[in-house]
């Protein structure tokens, strides 16, 4: 008798789920007795967490991330590993900035409608251009120079980050911006969220139900974005052609080749769409909650570009996990912050003579989930049995 | 009667998805025995000797070697135990040499030989097999005979016991096997014991002393040498389809190909991996509704012209004509486009996507143009590709990952054929495929040539092949073409000299 490791003749029903929820309580767990372990009182941080899950804070992270996960999840089934959203982010936001802010720059107010509503579409399809071709460089030079997009897309985030720290310093440099380097703030008619006001009653599940109601009133639009890219990304991928040369590209690209299609130019297709939804996601952050960018440029995202492939890779590149990786993933970052700001905890680092160090905490907790993840997604797919 | 050196006892496996590879299956393999299990596609064999190989674990079932019951944990551990296997592909790295590849698996078990003492090993092992191989040659420069008797000369290096032959020996050809047979017949006095997968009824009497027969994942039969003949192992192996194998060339209606020329190639010169000169100065035409059919042993640029003939391959010098069109270098894309089908060598590797299911990579061919593919004339044409040709099991949602080499086989020439509305290029079309679904599928390219007028051009290494499906033929040799020939009129020796020549 022994045990061996076998592959699962079916895949575990609700494995994806199952993976996701176990490696994110495992996650917490390894967190909390670490905090434990540094003379923290584990009770309020496990609450913090928790309760992190059903904070309307959580909703602007999750729209943000869920839209660069779709991004990213295009490029992951071509098996192109696309680390790059931050860069097309930021390429984005510098056509959003030149429309929004040195063509149709404007100190009114208000606006007619039909003039807002142009000039913020302008100022997208300039985004997604400007994120589809930063992808699509990634692409070329994957393609045609035979270069690991890993790298290739890394460096790219850097290039961007600094080409835009030349301009915020530059000729996007701000007129009513005392001195600091960065933008103006984006004119009031083309902002997209929607400014929406509340009383708090006390009552804190009360208070919770509206404020989530408040949040997604205030970026309705970006829910809008959010259904359509899953609805373009879903068609994409199981009706298209092209998403099937993305899929084939993924598994097997000489048999793309035998068939006649053009591995190089799909590698480069693959990167654009992947670029452009980043692109988009970028024009949406920008109109609807950051209104600025300022030097240095790396800061202005969250680094919400990484984040995506943590929840790109935590969905197993399913479509329908990537809005509850998303959400996940929100909470955990939300939350870590949260426990990172604790009195307890900043006592903690203090005794440690680790004061200030606390933001760092929350990588810990990152690193909890992803090793969870890991060993999760090999029990989804293998199993220990007994052989006689 | 000895006691087995190795049996294996109701054995079960089965794979993800729900397919029973094997199903109680026991046999027992005695010293100096040349045991040869056969069967047709997906019978399982192969998923029989990995089991003893230790790259799958059974369900069920033990293994039991020398009277013991043994696990085997891994290929490294059988080799410990002393069964070595050779597959069909050789498993070199080609850009080493010779001896490096050979003390490369030595070293892996432990034994830090030095390259000198290798290579001394190299030479006796070598000399009693008859293979003529400089030691220090790199590997790419070898052709797939040498290649393979390099495979085996390392199991024997390896001081195997059971010395298991996966389809190792099926595409050698006939000289080089034969002097093998008399070596291996020498080792297997020794107390050893040879096992043979093979779906080649001929290549199995030629040799077994036991012949096992595996069917549908059940053994069906067990006969030894004497009782032994191919209608009853057909039988055994095939049921009711074994009445439809047969090697009778096509007659009339399908004997006088009309048509215009729709392939036409004129003094194409074609480069190998390796900068080498692989095609030389090769010129022919077909018709439609013509089948040329291409002879020769591997290795001497048959590939390479067919590859680029479909333009995955570049021209160094003449040109290709398609249709009255110069496709000479113009890519792969213009090619499929103007209604060419291809079956390339490797079709695992280059002609299917094994994460992707048929319905999806049949939909790759056939809605190339289409941008919104349309998924359920996609799913009504796998379906029906999958019971023309009883590709197993039939269900359009699986992944190709988990079919049978040959079901996978079946696929991509049930899919080419369908596509191909000018010219099919087909390199060894029914490799891999047992007899009675080879028989069927020269059936079909020869139907489909004479009622859709397709041109049909085909290089196969199995003459018979050759001799029943062609109209004309040519034998290929070192980048050169011979011929064309009559396949009824001219002798099958004069053939078999001019491809070894």
């Amino acid at each position: 008798m022994r045990i061996v490791l076998v592959r699962r003749k079916k895949p575990l029903k609700y494995g994806g789920l199952v993976v996701a929820l176990l490696s994110l309580l495992s996650g917490i767990f390894v967190f909390t007795i670490f905090a434990w372990l540094i003379g923290v009182n584990p009770y309020p941080v496990v609450e913090t967490i928790v309760t992190t899950f059903i904070f309307p804070g959580v909703v602007k992270d999750f729209i943000i991330l869920t839209l660069l996960g779709y991004a990213l999840l295009i490029a992951f089934k071509g098996a192109l590993w696309n680390i790059g959203a931050e860069g097309q982010m930021h390429m984005a936001f510098l056509a959003s900035i030149y429309i929004t802010l040195i063509v149709f720059f404007t100190t009114e107010k208000s606006l007619p409608f039909y003039i807002s509503i142009g000039v913020i579409l302008l100022s997208i399809v300039a985004a997604v251009a400007a994120g589809a071709l930063w992808g699509g460089l990634a692409g070329v030079i994957k393609a045609y120079a035979g270069v690991d997009e890993v790298p290739v897309t890394l460096i790219l985030n850097y290039i961007a980050y600094f080409i835009g720290d030349i301009l915020v310093y530059g000729p996007f440099r701000g007129t009513y911006v005392y001195g600091y380097a960065r933008t103006d703030l984006i004119p009031d008619p083309y902002k997209l969220s929607i400014p929406v006001q509340r009383q708090l009653s006390g009552n804190a599940l009360i208070d919770t139900v509206t404020g989530y109601i408040v949040e997604f009133a205030t970026y309705a639009v970006w829910i809008v974005a959010l259904i359509l890219v899953l609805i373009f990304t879903y068609w994409l991928l199981n009706k298209s052609n092209i998403g099937l040369r993305i899929k084939i590209l993924g598994s097997n690209p000489d048999y793309l080749v035998s068939l006649g299609y053009d591995v190089r130019k799909t590698t480069v297709l693959t990167f654009m769409l992947s670029g452009a939804i980043a692109g988009l996601t970028a024009a949406l952050y920008y109109h609807g909650s950051l209104y600025r960018i300022e030097y240095p440029l790396e800061y202005n995202t969250a680094s919400y570009g990484y984040l995506a492939i943590l929840v790109a890779w935590l969905s197993m590149l399913d479509v329908y996990l990537v809005p509850l990786s998303a959400y996940i993933v929100s909470a955990v970052i939300l939350g870590s912050q949260r426990v990172s700001s604790l009195p307890s905890v900043r006592e903690a680092f203090i005794r440690l003579q680790l004061g200030g160090a606390e933001m760092a905490f929350k990588l810990l907790m990152f690193g909890s989930i992803l090793l969870a993840y890991s060993i999760l997604r090999f029990i989804q797919d293998y199993e220990l049995k007994v052989v006689s | 009667m000895s006691s087995p050196l190795l049996s294996v006892a109701n054995i079960t496996k089965t794979f993800p998805g729900g397919v029973v590879a094997l199903d109680e299956v026991s046999m027992d393999f005695h010293p100096g025995e040349f045991t040869v299990i056969l069967g047709e596609n997906g019978a399982g064999k192969s998923t029989l000797v990995k089991i003893m190989y230790g790259i799958y674990t059974p369900d069920k079932g033990s293994i039991i070697l020398k009277g013991r019951e043994v696990e085997i944990k891994s290929s490294l551990d059988a080799i410990k135990k002393g069964i070595v296997m050779v597959s069909q592909i050789p498993q070199l790295i080609d850009r080493l040499t010779v001896v490096e590849n050979i003390s490369l698996s030595l070293t892996r078990i432990g034994m830090f030989e030095t390259m000198t003492r290798v290579r001394r090993f190299f030479k006796e092992v070598g000399e009693k097999i008859g293979i003529k191989v400089n030691p220090d040659a790199k590997v790419w420069s070898l052709t797939y005979t040498q290649k393979q008797l390099i495979e085996i000369t390392r199991a024997i290096l390896l001081d195997a016991m059971v010395l298991i032959l996966d389809e190792a020996l099926t595409y050698l050809p006939l000289e080089e096997r034969r002097k093998f047979y008399v070596y291996l017949n020498e080792f297997k006095e020794k107390g050893r014991s040879v096992i043979l997968i093979t779906h080649k009824i001929p290549e199995a009497l030629e040799i077994a002393d036991k012949i096992y027969v595996l069917r549908r994942g059940k053994l069906v039969g067990a006969l030894d040498k004497a009782s032994a003949n191919v209608d009853k192992i057909r039988d055994l192996m095939f049921g009711e389809t074994a009445k439809t194998i047969t090697y009778e060339r096509f007659t009339k209606p399908y004997e006088t190909p009309v048509g215009d020329i729709v392939l036409n190639i004129k003094n194409l010169v074609v480069e190998g991996d390796y900068g080498e000169i692989a095609v030389n100065n090769v010129s022919l035409s077909v018709r439609a509704g013509e089948i040329i059919g291409i002879a020769g042993v591997v290795g001497n640029g048959q590939r390479e012209l067919l590859e680029a003939i479909v333009g995955l391959r570049r021209v160094r010098e003449g040109r290709v004509i398609i249709d009255n069109h110069d496709v000479t270098n113009k890519g792969v894309k213009l090619t499929r486009e103007s209604g060419v089908g291809f079956i390339p060598d490797q079709p695992l590797r280059y002609a299917v996507s094994a994460d992707n299911n048929i319905v999806e990579n049949v939909a790759a061919l056939f809605s190339r143009k289409n941008l919104v593919v349309n998924w359920k004339s996609m799913r009504e044409l796998s379906e029906k590709l999958i019971n023309e040709y009883c590709i197993y099991p039939p269900r359009p949602e699986i992944h190709v990952k988990l079919l049978s080499g040959g079901n996978i086989m079946k696929t991509v020439v049930s899919r080419e054929l369908e596509y191909a509305s000018k010219a099919l290029i087909a390199y060894n079309p029914t490799r891999g495929l047992d007899e009675a679904t080879s028989t069927f599928v020269r059936g079909k390219i020869k139907e489909k040539a004479v009622n859709s007028k397709l041109a049909v051009l085909f290089a196969s290494e199995d003459l018979d092949e050759v001799l029943q499906l062609s109209d004309s033929l040519y034998v290929m040799n070192r980048g050169v073409l011979y011929g064309p020939f009559d396949p009824v009129s001219t002798p099958r020796s004069k053939i078999e000299e001019l491809m070894v020549v």
